[in-house]
């Protein structure tokens, strides 16, 4: 049983930058107009920030961003590791800040050049021999160097083991860029695409192909993290974090775990599920909406199985009924996605769920959300967070 | 060279403008679909003008063709050449080139004209002139001087069927010590990319240069374990050996990787999960058959491979 | 046979793009080209030679481009095209390892004849650009 911080913390404010190709700033400034964004959204001057959390991927320093924003001193700075999995760790680490008294408004954020910068798909390379680059060095030899080249290995045995098909895959990315197409701010706002185009898209990695795959993007996103009695005080309606956990599970490598008695799983996600179910004192039925890390399409299947939607190999059906769709049963990712409004590493992601719990989203505006699920990356240490209304 | 030896052997080079290489002389063999098929598979052309009969006899051309891009192939004299080449005015004229430094040699252009496709039985006859040779010139590659050989290709009936224009440097290599250096580097040809090594799988990796795949054991409780680490996981001691494996395994799972393409890697190329026989998983690739032959479950055979100008690695074939 | 179609003269239009062709230059394609051209010079099969020529591996020789021209070109016409000419202008050499990437298109159209004019360019992802030229064909017209 881990700690229960059930609605210590509350998110009360939450902001995206304008996403692109070539932003044509620095990621600083893409930090700063995120976090600047996010306390105008919850109606706070930087001054007021007190802490910082964000990946260890962000090549910002907390110290960087604050004088930037003109945020004053800091009593809490904490970072998330391992890419993707971070995005709800670093939520985490400032609802654990918040709940304890260590900082009362701490400003999560994440932004990158990711497409005209360093980009995912170039691949890991060897030029460097830090312990990671050796978890590496088992793989880089044969070629196997980019996210989408480990992600599908383990679809490849999954899809074996579930029988589940690429109409899945078509039905996770299709519903996704439907969202998008009514986004402004996507980078696929408007456009669609249909059966025929998947199919015939570029081969990727078996069996993945071209928008199987998340994009890469220039942007910002962040979230302004406080408590309960100063989130009541601010503009917007407070969003409550219930239930948040991260997860790693035994034999864990970085998107690599091929030495499991059976690999194609995600345990570590199944346990942050668990955590989390337990901590919010709530069930999968109590969640009417969900943003679910989507690098790739298949793993949000595997995710929608781990948070016990349906049960193992039974997501295909799942989503081949509607789920994912604006009126089914979990609408999901309902901002257009990784796969189709930005890569910002999840953390747009959390921005999207906080505005489902709002009534804010874009597809689901008139809808009643009690609750949103969020998840961080998966093949890697990971995490998740349930969110509903301040009381 | 002085002005004046320059001058003396531009007046012997230029003397070869216009001489014959070859009167009309006609090809070893007749065109036929046998080298037409071989030359379509190495190029990857399904153009089923070149080898589908079956086609090409309901098609506008009611036969099959030969690939225009082969109209100097019929007459190429093959793995002969060396022995079998007389003496003729190219020959001569490049050995005056080489006597006089300019040994280099750089094909540069390369035109041709198709006026009647060839099609199987058809005899392919050429004849070679000396068409032009440039003034001196100074060239990245260094001095030199531009000749160009006209071919002219005809069939058993006196048709013309095309013609070709060769163009070719003939050059004296540039010799600079630190130029050249700096070329070599740019000319280095892109290998796959190593892992660094460490204290914790150094070892492993000197084993596969030796050509063998090891796996750690405890020297405590004897577990094995991959990828190495410094500690066992079941009993916590930091004593370990290994043993070879026989790499006997089984694929997990699989994966072909289409883009992006990295320098270094030949494509295609297929990444699996094998089991091996001694109950530890390694990755690695997948080799000797058609990617689409590999899958969940195949038997395969691994041994220690030299990849490329860097590597050895350990690549598994069907077993 | 509707198998194969073939591009008609009416068709095309000026500043047509040809789909892209991906060409991994391994050594079987080097040695096999230059093989199935009948070209034994020992720097297309023998890394020695080639290295004694100044390069690091076995490269591809001229006719095994001039093969892959005209493939790229009648992969996107259709068979029934007839080739009229080829000219190229030769870069950087083709070694395994590389990934030559084919790209073309559209220059000229000459009514009179049927003649589409495109222009082709092979660019290997380590050294650039190893051919560029034109590859005239001859398209059927209408129906």
């Amino acid at each position: 049983m881990v700690a229960n911080i059930k609605d210590k913390a509350v998110i009360a404010g939450v902001a995206n930058t304008k996403f692109s190709k070539d932003s044509g700033v620095s990621e600083l400034s893409l930090a700063a107009q995120a976090i600047k964004g996010a306390c105008d959204d919850a109606g706070i001057h930087p001054s007021e920030i007190d802490g910082m959390a964000t990946f260890t991927m962000d090549t910002n320093d907390e110290i960087e961003v604050a004088r930037a924003l003109g945020c004053g001193g800091l009593t809490f700075w904490g970072r998330s590791h391992y890419g993707g999995g971070a995005a709800t760790g670093s939520l985490h680490q400032a609802v654990m800040a918040v709940s304890t008294g260590m900082a009362e408004c701490v400003a999560v954020f994440r932004a990158l050049n990711g497409r005209s910068g360093h980009r995912f798909s170039s691949g890991v390379s060897g030029a460097i021999t830090t312990a990671d680059a050796i978890h590496w060095g088992w793989y880089m030899p044969y070629g196997l160097l980019t996210p989408a080249s480990w992600v599908a290995m383990f679809t490849q045995r999954w899809m074996k083991l579930t029988g589940i098909s690429k109409d899945a895959f078509y039905e996770v990315a299709h519903a996704t860029r439907e969202y998008a197409v009514n986004n402004p701010n996507a980078a696929f706002y408007g456009r669609s695409f249909d059966r025929a185009e998947y199919d015939a898209a570029r081969k990727i990695a078996d069996p993945l192909q071209l928008f199987d795959c998340c994009q890469e993007t220039d942007g910002g996103s962040a979230i302004i993290v406080t408590t309960p009695e100063r989130a009541r005080d601010m503009k917007k309606p407070g969003v409550a974090v219930r239930g948040i956990a991260q997860a790693s599970a035994p034999d864990q490598e970085q998107m690599t775990s091929f030495y499991r008695e059976e690999f194609a799983a995600i345990p570590e996600m199944e346990i942050a599920a668990k955590n989390v179910y337990e901590m919010s004192g709530l069930t999968p039925d109590d969640v009417d909406a969900a943003v679910i890390y989507d690098a790739f399409s298949p793993i949000v299947l595997w995710q929608i199985e781990a948070w016990n939607f349906c049960g193992f190999g039974e997501s295909g059906d799942f989503v081949l009924d509607g789920a994912l769709r604006p009126g089914g049963r979990l609408p999901c990712n309902t901002h257009g996605g990784q796969l189709s409004e930005a890569y910002i590493h999840g953390v747009n992601g959390i921005v999207e769920a906080t505005r489902l719990v709002r009534g804010e989203s874009l597809n689901q505006p008139k809808k009643n959300i009690e609750h949103a699920l969020v998840t961080s990356g998966v093949g890697i240490p990971t995490g998740g967070a349930i969110l509903g209304k301040l009381d | 060279m002085t002005p004046e030896e320059q001058k003396a052997f531009e007046d012997k080079i230029y003397a070869f403008k216009g001489r014959k290489v070859c009167e009309a002389t006609p090809a070893k063999d007749p065109v036929n679909a046998t080298m037409i098929r071989h030359w379509a598979e190495a190029m990857g052309d399904t153009n089923p003008a070149y080898t589908n009969t079956e086609w090409a006899e309901k098609s506008a051309r009611g036969k099959t063709i030969a690939p225009p891009a082969m109209l100097y192939v019929w007459n190429q004299q093959g793995i002969t050449a060396a022995s079998e080449r007389a003496s003729n005015a190219q020959s001569e004229l490049v050995q005056l080139f080489n006597d006089y430094g300019f040994t280099g040699v750089l094909g540069t252009n390369v035109k041709q004209e198709y006026f009647k496709e060839a099609a199987p039985g058809d005899q392919v006859f050429m004849e070679m002139v000396i068409d032009n040779i440039s003034e001196r010139k100074n060239t990245a590659r260094g001095a030199g001087y531009f000749h160009e050989t006209v071919a002219t290709f005809s069939n058993q009936s006196g048709e013309k069927l095309g013609t070709q224009s060769f163009r070719v440097l003939k050059f004296i290599p540039q010799d600079q010590p630190a130029a050249a250096a700096a070329d070599d580097a740019r000319l280095e040809v892109p290998t796959r990319i190593p892992s660094p090594r460490g204290h914790d799988n150094g070892w492993w990796w000197e084993a596969v240069d030796k050509g063998k795949v090891m796996i750690q054991r405890c020297s405590n409780c004897q577990t094995l374990r991959h990828p190495p680490r410094p500690m066992c996981g079941e009993c916590q001691s930091m004593e370990w050996d290994s043993v070879e494996s026989k790499l006997d395994g089984e694929v997990l799972s699989h994966t072909e990787l289409h883009h992006p393409k990295i320098p270094g890697y030949q494509y295609p190329l297929v990444c699996a999960v094998i089991k091996l026989g001694e109950g530890t998983n390694i990755v690695s690739n997948v080799v000797g058959c058609e990617p689409s032959d590999v899958h969940i479950g195949m038997r395969v055979k691994g041994k220690v491979e030299q990849v490329d100008e860097k590597n050895m690695l350990p690549q598994f074939y069907p077993a | 046979m509707s198998d194969y179609k073939t591009l008609r003269f009416a068709d095309v239009n000026l500043g047509d793009k040809l789909p892209a062709l991906e060409i991994p230059i391994t050594a079987a394609l080097v040695v096999g080209g230059a093989l199935a051209t009948r070209d034994y010079e020992p720097v297309h099969h023998d890394k020695s030679a080639a290295q004694a020529a100044g390069l690091p591996d076995v490269f591809m020789n001229i006719l095994t481009s001039q093969g892959l021209m005209t493939r790229f070109a009648t992969d996107w016409s259709g068979p029934e095209a007839v080739v009229k000419s080829l000219d190229i202008k030769l870069g950087a050499p083709n070694l395994p390892g590389m990934v030559m990437t084919v790209t073309g298109e559209v220059t000229a159209l000459d009514k009179s004849n049927g003649v589409v004019d495109v222009a082709v360019q092979g660019e290997n992802n380590i050294w650039g650009m190893h051919m560029q030229g034109t590859v005239q064909l001859a398209l059927p017209e209408a129906g």
